[in-house]
């Protein structure tokens, strides 16, 4: 189950290449979520309240439903235009994921050691690189936080990789992120909205000194 | 026997270059075809032989510096005889027919014509000796004679320029191969081929890589891999019609069988091996075919689709080798005798393509695809001919080219079956792929060529269709179409001979490997009987449908043009609106240079868009580094300022310097001496 | 010989399932079932009207295209039982036989001399080229599972166990439900009702044909589609006996026909220019297939 669970998740990364408008990959994001509770659920050896608390949490309560609906909310404010604006065409992006995700699996078959559980290994390494890919191809700022995002989710998915519990302090380094990064991007939005209309990365280079 | 009819062999050329001065023109063409045509005879007699008989071996005293100078027939060079022969046959033949336009121009004609004969004769030879000395000046020879014949038309300046590079390139070819064999001379004393088995025997596996590799680069040069392939695209659209076929089938065979005697003689590691060429052939092939499609010239296309072939070629080749390395028989099986395969079927379709476009040329006097068209009307002979080829080389049943790319599958989707471990599994299903992505590109590019050269209106409307066509510009070309149905029909007539050269790579051949061999052939067989099945199935159908409509009366109207009456062959697709969304989509690939004029104003002017297709990886291997070199170089041009004075003082100093400087050199040793000793 | 009478009968209903679906849909009552086979007949009644540019390849084309598509049903197996042709590697004959067809029918196209013609050809040329892979690594995860090669023993050791094969039975499903639609030019792909200039791939190929030829190339399309739907059938049918295997496999063709008509009833075509990307995804979800099925005969741990 969790092995399916996994896939869905590279699909999502797959689907994320080479989706146009903002609201997609939101709803990826919020699939993602879900994918990240069931996995997590799954791994749990053992069941008390407090450790399932956090799991919904983090998982369900903040990465299906609470950063997304706050990005929404911010898209709306700012009245971002709603498509995501690639530097390379999406069929280069697809092909760049899909070789990611190649090079993940040739990675870990290289790799032998018995705490790693590989599958893990794959999808992590697969989805913080293509987080990293989102950020680097997009023109938005917006698409920076959701490539943040993630990043975050392959990061959950590498310390289940390692451990076969959530530790708890991963738990905790995970949340305060995603809360602060939010956080400062709404507030920057915010302010920013006022002073520069464009939510444009380019502009951003204005900043400079020269 | 064969000893003596490969003399008689080179005896043959010999006599008909000296008869040459006693003949006018025309009696020394005929010299030259009565003399291929005999060659051949005689070749394939030794073939054949060799094939039935044995090794064939004998050997000539030479001189101290090459040491005695074996040549060994085996199946490997008794294979390749029998391609060189074949396309040397239907080229001869055909450039016969091609060369009449030329007439007048007699001088060139002769000097054409020897070289021809040189370059077989030599072919011959390459595929005989096993000496490495005598195996560099063959090689050599067989350089200058194929440069000599691609450069018939010099009086234009791209021809000259093509030729030049083709033979600067074939230069350092030779400079990798000498370098290869000066090593094993230097190490063991002897430039026979045995030497070198001995060698690597005795080495570590990385030496022996490392020999492969120089090995591998001389050929792979002259084969046209890619990194190495920039020749290839310019010297074929240069050369005239039946050099083109004979280059593309046979000289760039050459070095396929140069690799193939080198892993018969090396022994290392065949598993680092077969990675690194399966590797490379992968990206050659594909590199090839995405640059093919975008190419107007159609010279110029059928020459990067001989890159792509190449490179299934090297599938094979690589297949093999992992076969070996690993143990499995039934992938080196699939591996060698699909590459040997296709080296066979490519020379008869590509030469058949080479052959028909240099019809289309005399025809059309232009090689712009963009400005023929309906060409099947006038044609036809060629058009049939041509799409026979087209659909040989997509590698489609019921043809030949399919045989052999059946039989690499095969190979690669044991291994995948077979394999133990992930990265094995998941590297043969990229050569998988690999192919797969060939064939579909080879389709979309092979059905515009044909579609916009034959079908559809002319686009340009200046071009007039020159006369019918002529039987002897016809009949080699149905020769090799014939063969071509054969072998695709029925490849078991091949097959002993195929089996045999198969068997030179895997010595120790055991029972179950014998039993894999029959399967795999069992399989190649009924492969041709289900294509014959395929052409009765659509002859039988097309007969019923002619049954069915022969009461009906049909009529003949002007192309649907959505209400549009005027002359519709504008609006027709071109080339290169065919591959507008494929170029869009492989632009980070190519080099496309465009020159548009935007459309302005209200009412309707004539306006232009052309593309030129380049190469990107000749602009940045061979252009910017030849820039790089040129720049570095012009800074010394001073040196060069046509005073003989000062020419004369560069000779002083270089004395002086070679009189003063041990002189100066003894004195700073002693200088130093005396300092360490403080 | 059974895997063949399956597949033509499957044939003579399956596009008038799609049809009717579509109609209940959208509310209307719709044509009978048999409808487009009657279509059909009519055409092969009918004269045709030739176009001046065209040649002889025009007239054989469609013939071709029927006989290409023939021979790759009759290596499709039914279950255990195998068809008319069968050995190993059959598959890639399948692949390559099917492109001949194709081959012929974009020859066909540039034939006419036609503009719209051109453009369906080259989309036609491109849309294939880019779904060969998908099917390729497809067979290729299969036989790594099976460990064997030929249709006929990859469809019958095929076996659904673990909760993964059961995804990746879904999996592999659902790309060959999208590679059928690519192969035929269906939603989301491409537009068959319109006949504008923006939509067209196959549709717009056979502008020119009529009579006796467009109904061979209707009922063509109409058996390259229960082609498709036998090879989805034969996922389930495993080695069934006769008397399950045979309603199950027209079960798949109905279910097959239906999920194709929804398709095209709620579902808006993609954008043309996009078109690549989205045929290309097939090829990258049919690696993770791969992938998934290395996991499960534990050749990557």
């Amino acid at each position: 189950m969790i092995d399916i669970l996994l896939i869905l998740l590279s699909i999502s990364l797959l689907y994320m290449s080479i989706s146009n408008r903002l609201a997609s990959y939101l709803q990826i994001l919020v699939l993602q979520g879900l994918i990240l509770f069931g996995t997590t659920y799954l791994t749990l050896t053992e069941v008390n309240t407090l450790n399932l608390l956090l799991i919904m949490l983090e998982t369900l309560v903040f990465k299906a439903i609470a950063v997304p609906w706050f990005m929404n909310y911010v898209i709306k404010k700012n009245k971002i235009t709603r498509e995501a604006e690639p530097y390379l065409p999406n069929f280069i992006s697809l092909l760049i994921v899909t070789l990611i995700i190649v090079f993940a699996i040739i990675l870990a078959s290289f790799m032998n050691n018995e705490h790693l559980d590989k599958t893990f290994f794959v999808v992590a390494i697969s989805t913080i690189f293509t987080g990293l890919y989102l950020i680097v191809s997009r023109k938005k700022i917006i698409t920076h936080v959701i490539g943040y995002i993630v990043i975050e989710n392959g990061v959950m998915v590498l310390s289940l990789a390692v451990g076969n519990e959530m530790p708890m302090l991963v738990n905790l380094g995970v949340m305060l992120d995603i809360f602060a990064s939010v956080l400062i991007l709404g507030i920057f939005f915010n302010k920013i909205g006022d002073v520069i209309k464009d939510p444009d990365v380019d502009l951003l280079s204005n900043l400079k000194d020269n | 026997m064969e000893k003596l009819l490969i003399e008689i062999f080179n005896l043959l050329t010999l006599a008909a270059l000296l008869s040459f001065p006693f003949l006018n023109i025309k009696w020394r063409g005929y010299v030259t075809l009565g003399t291929i045509s005999t060659q051949v005879i005689v070749a394939l007699i030794v073939a054949f032989s060799v094939f039935t008989n044995g090794l064939a071996e004998y050997a000539y005293q030479g001189s101290w510096v090459t040491g005695e100078i074996p040549v060994r027939i085996d199946y490997l060079s008794a294979w390749f005889i029998l391609l060189i022969s074949f396309t040397f046959l239907t080229g001869a033949w055909y450039g016969f027919q091609y060369l009449k336009k030329y007439k007048d121009r007699t001088a060139s004609l002769t000097l054409h014509a020897a070289a021809l004969m040189m370059a077989y004769t030599s072919m011959i030879d390459i595929c005989v000796v096993q000496n490495g000395f005598a195996m560099l000046i063959v090689w050599e020879i067989m350089a200058i004679s194929s440069f000599i014949t691609i450069i018939f038309e010099h009086e234009k300046k791209e021809t000259l320029k093509a030729g030049i590079n083709f033979l600067i390139q074939s230069h350092v070819s030779i400079l990798f191969l000498t370098i290869a064999f000066m090593w094993v001379k230097v190490k063991t004393g002897s430039f026979d081929y045995e030497a070198i088995t001995s060698f690597t025997r005795s080495q570590s596996a990385l030496t022996s890589l490392g020999l492969f590799l120089f090995f591998f680069v001389g050929f792979a040069i002259k084969s046209g891999f890619v990194p190495f392939h920039t020749w290839l695209p310019l010297a074929h659209p240069v050369a005239p019609a039946h050099v083109s076929g004979i280059m593309s089938g046979v000289i760039i065979k050459i070095g396929i069988y140069g690799i193939l005697r080198m892993l018969l003689l090396i022994k290392t590691d065949m598993t680092t091996v077969g990675y690194f060429i399966v590797t490379v052939s992968v990206i050659t092939g594909i590199y090839g075919v995405m640059l093919a499609i975008v190419q107007h010239n159609f010279k110029t296309l059928l020459a990067y689709h001989s890159i792509e072939n190449i490179g299934i070629i090297g599938i094979g080749i690589g297949l093999g080798c992992l076969g070996l390395g690993a143990g499995n028989n039934i992938l080196a099986i699939c591996g060698f005798g699909g590459a040997l395969l296709h080296t066979l079927n490519h020379s008869l379709f590509k030469s058949l393509l080479f052959y028909c476009s240099g019809n289309i040329y005399q025809a059309t006097h232009t090689m712009d695809i963009e400005r023929l068209g309906g060409l099947i009307k006038k044609m036809p002979h060629t058009a049939y001919l041509f799409l026979l080829g087209a659909l040989a080389i997509c590698g489609l049943p019921p043809f030949n080219g399919f045989v052999s790319e059946f039989f690499i599958y095969s190979g690669l989707l044991q291994g995948i079956t077979s394999a133990g471990h992930a990265i094995p599994t998941l590297f043969y299903l990229f050569a998988v792929i690999g192919l797969a992505l060939i064939g579909g590109l080879a389709l979309i590019c092979f059905t515009k060529v044909f579609g916009i050269i034959f079908l559809g209106t002319p686009r340009d409307k200046t071009i007039e269709v020159k006369g019918p066509e002529k039987p002897l510009s016809i009949i080699p070309l149905y020769f090799s179409g014939l063969m071509i149905l054969l072998i695709g029909v029925v490849p078991f007539l091949l097959a002993p001979y195929l089996v045999k050269t198969i068997q030179s790579y895997i010595p120790s051949l055991n029972f179950s490997g014998y039993l894999q061999l029959e399967s795999l052939l069992e399989n190649l067989t009924s492969i041709g009987w289900y294509s014959l099945g395929f052409i009765v199935l659509t002859a039988v159908l097309y007969g019923i449908r002619l049954l069915i409509v022969s009461g009906r009366e049909d009529l003949e109207d002007n192309t649907w043009g959505c209400g549009y009456t005027g002359d519709a062959s504008k609006m027709q697709y071109t080339a290169s609106s065919f591959v507008r969304t494929y170029r869009k989509l492989a632009e980070p690939a190519l080099l496309i240079r465009k020159e548009k004029q935007e459309a302005t104003g209200l009412y309707p002017v004539t306006i232009n868009q052309v593309t030129h297709p380049g190469d990107k990886l000749e602009k940045w291997l061979i252009d910017k580094p030849l820039r790089f070199v040129r720049k570095v170089l012009n800074s010394f041009a001073f040196l060069q300022n046509g005073k003989i004075q000062a020419y004369i003082l560069y000779g002083i100093i270089f004395v002086g310097l070679a009189i003063l400087l041990p002189t100066v050199v003894a004195k700073i040793d002693v200088l130093i001496h005396f300092l360490n000793q403080f | 010989m059974i895997s063949l009478i399956l597949i033509l009968l499957a044939s003579l209903f399956f596009m008038g399932i799609v049809v009717r679906t579509k109609s209940i849909t959208s509310g209307r009552k719709g044509p009978g079932l048999l409808q487009p086979l009657k279509d059909v007949l009519r055409l092969l009644k009918k004269g045709s009207i030739y176009s001046k540019t065209t040649s002889f390849i025009f007239r054989i084309a469609p013939t071709t295209y029927l006989a290409s598509v023939l021979m790759a049903i009759l290596m499709i197996p039914h279950g255990n039982t195998p068809g008319i042709i069968s050995f190993e590697n059959d598959f890639v004959m399948f692949a390559y036989i099917l492109s001949f067809g194709k081959f012929m029918t974009i020859v066909a196209a540039l034939d006419t001399g036609s503009s719209f013609e051109g453009m369906g050809a080259s989309r036609e040329g491109l849309y294939s080229m880019l779904v060969e892979p998908a099917f390729f690594i497809l067979m290729g995860s299969f036989a790594l599972f099976t460990g064997h090669t030929s249709f006929q023993s990859i469809f019958s050791l095929l076996h659904f166990g673990s909760n993964i094969s059961y995804m990746l039975g879904a999996m592999a499903t659902f790309v060959f439900v999208l590679i059928a639609m690519v192969e035929n030019s269906r939603m989301p792909f491409d537009d068959p009702e319109t006949h504008l200039e923006l939509t067209m791939v196959h549709e717009v190929m056979i502008l020119d044909n009529s009579g006796f030829d467009l109904g061979l190339i209707t009922y063509t399309t109409y058996l390259k589609f229960s082609m498709y739907g036998a090879l989805i059938a034969n996922l389930f049918i495993g080695r069934l006996p006769l008397q399950y295997s045979i309603p199950l496999f027209f079960v798949t063709q109905f279910l097959f026909a239906v999920a194709v008509g929804l398709i095209e009833s709620f579902r808006a075509r993609f954008r043309m220019g996009h078109n690549p990307q989205y045929i290309f995804i097939l090829s990258s979800v049919a690696m993770l297939l791969f992938f998934g099925i290395l996991l499960l005969t534990g050749k990557f741990i």
